[in-house]
């Protein structure tokens, strides 16, 4: 575990040399996720002047889920999505060899090697809305509360993780370059607003088979429900089971992959 | 370029689309289901808690109606599977074999735009097609006309997009990557264009500002083109600011494309 530890602060430290070379490129990533944060924040606004509630969720509620759904998204921007985003194109050239050879997890190597650091500064901010929209928040939450709440949003972030390379290993069988990532993009936005806007057979998948609700809907839940215990363990589950698929997953691809020929 | 030169570029691009079939029908259904999908829960669950019966000046099927054209339409005009071909040719240095070609760099690229559209439009016509009578919505004001309006719009609204997309692309001239910006660009065109909630419920003042700004050609403007919410002349003053954001665009681009020329070493990646 230290050696890991160890090797990714090197990773960190490589990633941010690195980004600092392409400075401008650096900046416009700043922008973008400041644009994303605000054009969500003005829609949630927008929908606001026509309705006092979404999703059975107030006004101030919805902004605690935006902060949370901007601090999931900065957290898996600096750790995964760079690492997410070369995972097909190493499979499909047979770049994939020099991750196998190193004497680490291949998993750990791929997933986590390249530390976006032009998002850590957009994570910082993140940061800073969530305490902002939780200071903001009229009634009392309670430190436990909170800290169940963050620890949840991380349980969240590692679903998100797992739930791409869900979408991402079958590049090794499939004829397609990038595996079902376009699926799991177009998917993805069934998260990104309150899940109790969902009803019928589509809010009980969105919390089983394709758990997106738990990504940034769940955790706030247990700010305000009575038995928090019942969604931690719901999406604890969730993740230990979705580790599981990955973990298999990611054994009978390795033993499918041919190199540059797969 | 030639017209026939044009016509075949466009050509050889919609053959290389339809040679991916499998994947890309696969993914387009996934993307409209989501998109379309996610939106109908979204503003059934605005008009459920509002208590409203209209919102925007829509009713409910209105406004499902309005978002699939937009939807569908927002497709035909943006051709995002496109985008960063410009900048990635720029970058990898695959540039240089499109200067010494006898033709217009910018006329090829967007002959190879248009054959792209092919399978968006299918898309419109399908897609379009199933949700309109599984959903059961209102017929609205679709007309033989407002076909042929819309038509022109999206036509004019897509040569738009390509012209302030290339804005962005020829950014790469003097920075490595422009994913960022293309992808703020689409976020600018989802919320100010009408993507993610119809203008009509924006405040009042925004809403005169959006009016004379591009975004709204992109999203809005076409899918109410098409739903007959819009007569003659508005049609055609929105035309003329569509020319004119053309052109501003198209000088801009120029410039930009010039001033990046001379920065441009060809070496690639």
């Amino acid at each position: 575990m230290i050696r890991y530890l160890r090797l990714y602060a090197h990773l960190v430290r490589f990633s941010f040399s690195r980004a600092m070379e392409f400075r401008l490129d650096f900046f416009f990533r700043v922008f973008m996720d400041i644009q994303w944060y605000a054009v969500h924040l003005a829609f949630f606004a927008i929908l606001f002047r026509e309705t006092r509630a979404l999703g059975g969720w107030s006004w101030d509620q919805t902004i605690v889920f935006a902060a949370s759904m901007f601090l999931m998204d900065a957290i898996q921007m600096t750790l995964f999505s760079n690492n997410t985003w070369w995972f097909p194109i190493l499979v499909n050239r047979g770049d994939l060899d020099y991750y196998l050879v190193r004497p680490v997890s291949s998993l750990f190597f791929v997933s986590l090697r390249d530390f976006a650091a032009n998002s850590f500064l957009n994570l910082i901010i993140a940061v800073g809305i969530f305490a902002w929209a939780l200071a903001r928040y009229p009634e009392p939450l309670g430190a436990a509360r909170v800290a169940l709440f963050v620890f949840l949003l991380l349980v969240g972030v590692g679903l998100f993780y797992l739930l791409s390379m869900v979408s991402l290993i079958p590049v090794f069988w499939l004829q397609s370059r990038t595996g079902l990532r376009e699926i799991f993009w177009s998917l993805e936005r069934f998260g990104l607003r309150p899940h109790g806007i969902y009803h019928g057979w589509v809010r009980r998948v969105l919390v089983t088979l394709l758990p997106l609700a738990l990504l940034c809907s769940y955790p706030q839940l247990a700010l305000y429900d009575e038995s928090p215990l019942r969604i931690t363990l719901h999406m604890v589950a969730v993740l230990v089971g979705a580790s599981l698929v990955v973990a298999w997953m990611w054994k009978r691809g390795l033993r499918s992959y041919s190199s540059a020929s797969s | 370029m030639s017209p026939r030169v044009f016509l075949h570029v466009l050509s050889v691009e919609l053959r290389s689309q339809l040679s991916y079939r499998a994947d890309f029908w696969i993914n387009a259904f996934a993307g409209f289901l989501a998109e379309f999908g996610v939106t109908w829960f979204l503003w059934a669950a605005v008009f459920a808690e509002s208590g409203k019966t209209v919102i925007g000046g829509y009713t409910f099927p209105g406004m499902v109606l309005y978002f699939l054209a937009v939807v569908l339409l927002g497709k035909l005009v943006s051709g995002r599977e496109f985008e960063g071909s410009v900048a990635a040719d720029i970058y990898e240095g695959t540039l240089n074999r499109y200067l010494v070609f006898p033709a217009s760099y910018a006329a090829f690229k967007y002959a190879q735009r248009i054959g792209h559209l092919g399978i968006a439009f299918a898309q419109f016509v399908l897609f379009g097609a199933v949700a309109y009578l599984v959903l059961d919505l209102p017929r609205a004001g679709v007309t033989p006309l407002t076909v042929a309006m819309a038509l022109v719009t999206t036509m004019a609204a897509n040569l738009l997009y390509f012209l302030v997309d290339n804005i962005i692309q020829y950014v790469a001239f003097w920075a490595d990557n422009v994913w960022s910006l293309d992808v703020a660009k689409r976020w600018l065109v989802m919320i100010l264009g009408g993507q993610m909630a119809p203008l009509s419920v924006f405040p009042g003042k925004v809403r005169s500002v959006l009016e004379f700004l591009p975004f709204r050609f992109f999203c809005e403007f076409p899918a109410r083109v098409f739903l007959g919410d819009i007569g003659l002349y508005g049609w055609l003053q929105g035309l003329a600011l569509m020319g004119i954001w053309g052109l501003v665009a198209w000088l801009f681009g120029r410039l930009l494309w010039h001033r990046g020329q001379l920065q441009y070493a060809g070496v690639g990646i």
